[in-house]
């Protein structure tokens, strides 16, 4: 279990007078074994602030924090890397000519010969709940669920305290998203990984987080609770967000 | 856990070589035939023709000097009485080999030094890649004979300096492709990994970008047979008593009012192996870009295409007094794909009357936006579509290349998309944009036009419109840009608005703008809307009824208070449930459709949704099941099931995910 902290986060694109600053000093902090979710509109700096933290974009300031150490200090090649990123779209986030197998085995760290490698690959597969057997696959077979499946299976096979997940839901339909949401929030539980939840769907930040953070400008406006914010916001932003939600009272069964 | 509870069927589609699936789509036309025969024909030459005639190509024939075409000679002889026609064939080894070998020098250099900005550093990479892009502004004939005197005039010096000059162009074209490459999740998803430079560009780009290099490269065989033979010509290539067609071609054009063969027959030998490589290399580029049309299968279609058309209503069916606007019955949509025929979209049946509102939902493939497209008429070749009845406004669209229906279409129907940014044309002012409308349908003067364009930007709500009108799209937001395309819409006075996914690439806040501007301008013309979208939470919002796609039929068609309440169709059902809200239980795991909906090619024959839904029989795995009123439904509510449920949307509705023990 782990602990991921911004602090005072910046990004910058560009220099001089067409500088531009994605992400302007943000506090966040992603507590041990728990969600937060990460909302704003496109263009507000979500996106760059995940990719700062998994080093795929250098801060101009700030510091990303993983249990109070440097989170971005040089490893040595066959390091562990601790904060690993599932992307949005998994039709672009897979080596159209790598198998399966060989795609979940890159992040793999330390795993000694070929049978170990290949029973791993086999354990994480089942962990995503698709079968092993795919590991000989190429992309090119699968469904969109199914691939984003193997990009949690990549992302799981570092061995990560933390996971950075952008917008993994937006690019598959209703009927898959589902099963995503609950196999994410199941592993999380099970192996106790902190997750940082980027989405633009309030619906389904409010399913899965702990804790929500509200993002306009490269800022963070609000944060809190998951019950607190949706119930009491504050910001007049966070209220608008709220409104905006397509709601429709179609009558359901009240669960038992 | 074993493979039998795996919470999601996991559904293979038999994956084909690709690499057998190129050289078959290479051979099935006369031309791909033509291109890969001659260049093993001219390979085959290379490997051969100096083992069987290399003697009898230099053997002197003293009685027979300087003659032309005989039954011994067919091209006549040289100078020294050699045979000529041997000689053009052997002289193939070395003219092919020369001009591959400057084209393999070429491609390494160029590999090697378009992947060193991956490799190296950002000073070194930004630093070779302007080297790159300098060079490649000298011309490569003129470098290659500055070359040939560096290396020294003769056959390998001349091969090093084509392929140093061709070097440059390679390199562009690897860094231009790696860069794209280099872009993809995929590569990011490595570098959060840890994994080196040097193994991403082995493992992610180079694999990734074979494909167009082999094909460049088979082009530039061709122009280096030639530019070869071109050197070789004015003496600076392959030197006597070496020989090759260039030089063949030089020493033929001394004779040539004695005998043109000398000169025709080298001549012709490279254009033929210039021609072999560049049809090879075009044909094999059409393949892999997937230029190449499928032909239209010899099966016959499956649908209504000899079908009588229904009688025309006029009036709305069942309760509905309104007039028809849009009736469609028994539409279909079909692509020809792998030699056989696949249809999308398979007998909608849809029904709009005059002001009504819509709403198409559906998954992604469900084919709810090909049967908006096939409505408007923008579906083209290779896609068959064909329908009993498909009229609009009074207007048979059967037969849509008839002028008048033309008109009618561009005048009363309006198409929005999903995309504004690439639907605006992005090199015009927006304001001239709308005015284009104004001016090709309705005869407008320039400047009334342009008054009418920005008037109309006011009308959907664009704050300062006229300085907005002359504001390129790349200037306007997302929303504004949605803004100014539901603008050309209304330009005409469209009776029928169809919204192809009007929002789904806005934020939230926006798209509720974009919505309640979509509704009242169309509450202010009186037009109909046919609303696509994939989140049923928008169109039950915008609309009166809702027909639900799934696999490329209708599955339901109710009005939206029935939707609410409690729709019949598992399968809504089934969405509905799997839909989270802002009320969702947070403690208990989403309801899932478990499964994938069939591609048009798997269907069985039964309901597509059987293997999905939870309350599928026999019967429903057998025979497809009509779209039909109930006994207990209105007229405006129809069904495609044989099962279908009522009352209150609950967890029954779902396959629920089981979690298995760890």
């Amino acid at each position: 279990m782990s602990v991921l902290e911004l602090r005072g986060l910046t990004v910058r694109y560009g220099h001089g007078s067409s500088a531009h600053q994605a992400v302007d000093g943000v506090d966040l902090t992603v507590a041990e074994g728990s969600i937060v979710g990460l909302v704003g509109e496109s263009g507000s700096g979500k996106s760059t602030l995940g990719k700062a933290a998994v080093g795929l974009v250098a801060p101009s300031g700030g510091e990303i924090l993983l249990d109070g150490a440097d989170a971005l200090r040089k490893r040595r090649r066959g390091e562990r890397r601790p904060i690993q990123m599932v992307f949005q779209d998994p039709y672009s986030s897979l080596n159209p000519r790598m198998t399966i197998g060989e795609a979940i085995a890159e992040g793999m760290r330390g795993a000694g010969g070929r049978a170990s490698r290949r029973a791993e690959v086999a354990r994480l597969l089942d962990l995503v709940r698709l079968d092993p057997a795919l590991a000989g696959r190429l992309p090119s077979d699968l469904s969109g669920g199914q691939r984003q499946r193997i990009a949690v299976a990549r992302a799981l096979a570092a061995r990560p305290d933390v996971i950075i997940a952008d917008e993994i839901t937006s690019a598959l339909d209703v009927s898959v998203q589902g099963a995503l949401l609950n196999l994410v929030r199941e592993l999380q539980r099970q192996l106790g990984l902190s997750l940082l939840f980027i989405s633009h769907n309030l619906a389904v930040v409010r399913y899965v987080s702990d804790a929500i953070a509200v993002m306009r400008d490269g800022r963070i406006v609000e944060q809190g609770s998951t019950e607190r914010l949706l119930a009491q916001p504050t910001d007049p932003y966070t209220r608008t967000l709220l409104e905006s939600v397509p709601r429709f009272a179609r009558v359901t069964e009240v669960p038992r | 856990m074993s493979a039998t509870n795996l919470a999601t069927p996991v559904v293979i589609t038999p994956s084909r070589g690709r690499g057998r699936g190129l050289l078959r789509t290479l051979l099935g036309t006369p031309l791909g035939i033509a291109a890969v025969t001659s260049v093993a024909i001219v390979l085959l030459l290379a490997l051969l023709a100096p083992v069987i005639w290399g003697d009898a190509a230099d053997a002197y024939h003293t009685d027979a000097l300087r003659q032309g075409p005989s039954a011994e000679h067919l091209a006549g002889t040289d100078s020294l009485g050699r045979d000529i026609l041997l000689r053009v064939l052997v002289a193939t080894r070395l003219s092919v080999g020369l001009a591959l070998g400057a084209t393999a020098i070429a491609v390494t250099l160029g590999l090697l030094l378009g992947t060193l900005p991956a490799v190296a550093g950002r000073r070194v990479g930004r630093f070779v890649a302007a080297a790159i892009d300098v060079a490649v502004a000298f011309p490569a004939l003129l470098l290659a004979i500055f070359f040939a005197v560096i290396f020294g005039v003769g056959e390998v010096g001349t091969m090093v300096a084509l392929g140093v000059a061709g070097g440059p162009w390679f390199a562009r074209l690897t860094l231009t492709l790696s860069a794209t490459v280099a872009s993809r999740d995929f590569v990011a998803a490595a570098r959060v990994n840890g994994v080196s430079r040097g193994r991403i560009l082995l493992r992610h780009v180079l694999p990734n970008i074979g494909e167009p290099l082999a094909i460049n490269a088979t082009l530039g065989a061709a122009l280096n047979l030639l530019a070869f033979a071109g050197l070789s010509f004015l003496g600076i290539g392959v030197q006597a008593p070496s020989y090759d067609w260039g030089r063949l071609l030089n020493e033929g054009l001394n004779g040539i009012y004695v005998n043109p063969w000398a000169a025709i027959a080298p001549g012709v030998a490279i254009v033929l192996a210039g021609l072999a490589f560049n049809l090879t290399g075009e044909l094999a580029a059409q393949v892999i870009g997937r230029r190449t049309r499928e032909k239209a299968p010899r099966e016959p279609l499956p649908g209504p295409d000899d079908a009588p058309a229904l009688p025309v209503i006029e009036h709305g069916g069942g309760d509905d007094e309104r007039e028809t606007l849009l009736d469609v019955r028994d539409l279909w949509v079909r692509f020809p794909s792998g030699g056989r025929w696949v249809a999308p979209v398979r007998g909608i049946d849809l029904r709009l009357h005059a002001g009504e509102s819509v709403g198409v939902v559906g998954e992604s493939g469900s084919g709810k936006s090909l049967t908006a497209l096939a409505i408007a008429q923008l579906l083209q070749e290779p896609a068959a579509v064909a329908a009993r009845t498909l009229r609009f406004d009074g207007h048979d669209l059967r037969d849509s290349s008839s002028r008048q229906t033309r008109a009618a279409l561009a005048d009363s129907l309006a198409m929005i998309f999903q995309d504004p940014m690439s639907s605006l044309n992005p090199a015009m002012r927006v304001g001239p944009q709308l005015a284009e409308v104004a001016t090709a349908h309705h005869g407008a003067s320039r400047r009334g036009a342009l008054a009418q364009a920005v008037q109309q930007l006011s009308a959907v709500r664009i704050p300062d419109p006229e300085r907005r009108a002359r504001q390129y799209p790349h200037e306007f937001s997302g929303g504004m840009r949605q803004r100014a395309m539901i603008g050309i819409g209304l330009m005409g006075t469209p009776r029928l608005l169809i919204a192809d996914e009007p929002t789904t690439a806005l934020d939230v806040t926006v798209q509720r703008q974009v919505l309640e501007l979509l509704s009242a301008v169309r509450a202010e013309a009186d037009s109909a809307l046919l609303l696509i979208s994939h989140d049923i939470a928008v169109v039950a919002g915008m609309c009166e009824r809702v027909v639900v796609m799934y696999a490329g039929v209708v599955v339901e068609d109710l009005p939206v208070a029935e939707l609410l309440a409690g729709p019949r169709h598992p399968y809504t059902r089934a969405l509905l449930a799997a839909l989270p809200d802002m009320e969702t239980p947070r403690e208990r795991p989403l309801a899932t459709i478990p499964g994938r909906p069939p591609a048009p090619a798997e269907l069985t024959g039964g309901c597509p949704f059987a293997a999905r839904c939870a309350v599928a029989s026999d019967r429903c795995r057998e025979q497809e099941p009509p779209l039909a009123t109930l006994a207990d439904t209105g007229a405006g509510h129809r069904v495609a099931c044989w099962h279908p449920q009522a009352g209150a949307v609950g967890a029954a509705d779902v396959k629920t995910e089981t979690e298995a023990p760890r």
